[in-house]
């Protein structure tokens, strides 16, 4: 009785009604992709390449451009030395200060 | 001699999308949009959702073709059944279960002789009601071992299972079954 059961239990499972899908489905789909950007995953170095390639100048464009970047950077880098020039101001302050004092 | 499109396998079609090939995703598309429905209708019960939930499935790989990772997956089919079945648990999370039996309709009516062709109707009805209060994964495994292009072992690797864990809910969604179903088996 019981293996009856699970045989026409079987059954019913695999006649399981399905309603067809529309005859259209794939179509839809194929056309709804074709507005949709992918998403790619790119290696840094295709995308650093692809920037350059959008900047589209010319090769000595990049050498003035680096010459510039270079001479900024070492530019910035370097602090001015007003160390000789404080001394020497503050040195003719001291020699016209004790002037004075010669007198008093 | 490259291989015409149709004679192209899952994953050379796939290696083409994620290149940009609109081509090779018709294919692809053509090739398993019957399969893919037919499990999500078993799911869902409602044919337009069914149909919403395959074209999303797809509309996804296409825009997220790196989703596919071949190395980790060894069939295309067992990978994309996943997508769609997680799909239709979204699906049935946001909109609730289908309403699937007129409580109106009399399971067994004793008065008339029954017509062949409506009690197996009502049969049918029946089962999918049962199937559709089954503990999801119970229900999962039912939907993917009776789809007719899938073996169990490729359904215990659907849900990331052993097959013998597979066999086990197997064996507890039908015995609830038999049981809920007493009167027409």
């Amino acid at each position: 009785m019981s293996d009856n059961r699970h045989d026409k239990l079987d059954l019913l499972l695999r006649a399981r009604r399905v309603e067809a899908a529309s005859p259209d489905l794939a179509q839809r789909i194929i056309l709804k992709a074709r507005g949709l950007p992918q998403v790619r995953n790119i290696a840094l170095w295709q995308s650093v390449r692809q920037l350059f390639a959008e900047f589209r100048l010319p090769k000595p464009g990049y050498v003035l451009a680096s010459a510039l970047i270079i001479g900024m950077l070492v530019g910035f880098s370097t602090a001015p030395d007003n160390s000789s020039i404080q001394d020497a101001s503050s040195s003719t302050a001291h020699l016209y200060l004790s002037g004075d004092e010669d007198l008093l | 001699m490259p291989a015409a499109w149709p004679e192209k396998d899952d994953h050379e079609l796939l290696a083409l999308i994620q290149d940009g090939s609109g081509q090779a995703f018709t294919v692809l598309v053509e090739r398993h949009t019957e399969r893919f429905y037919r499990l999500a209708f078993r799911y869902l019960q409602n044919k337009a959702a069914a149909e919403d939930v395959v074209q999303d499935a797809f509309l996804k790989l296409w825009e997220n073709p790196a989703n596919w990772q071949p190395e980790r997956n060894s069939k295309f089919t067992t990978w994309f059944y996943r997508v769609v079945v997680n799909l239709c648990f979204d699906h049935r999370k946001r909109k609730g279960p289908v309403a699937l039996l007129d409580e109106d309709l009399p399971l067994i009516d004793d008065r008339e002789p029954v017509d062949e062709t409506m009690m197996r109707a009502q049969e049918q009805r029946v089962l999918e009601k049962e199937i559709a209060a089954l503990p999801e994964r119970q229900r999962t495994a039912l939907n993917l071992c009776f789809d007719e292009g899938l073996t169990n072992q490729e359904a215990a690797e659907v849900m990331g299972l052993h097959l013998k864990a597979l066999q086990s809910l197997i064996m507890r969604a039908k015995t609830t079954l038999k049981e809920r179903m007493k009167a027409y088996l």
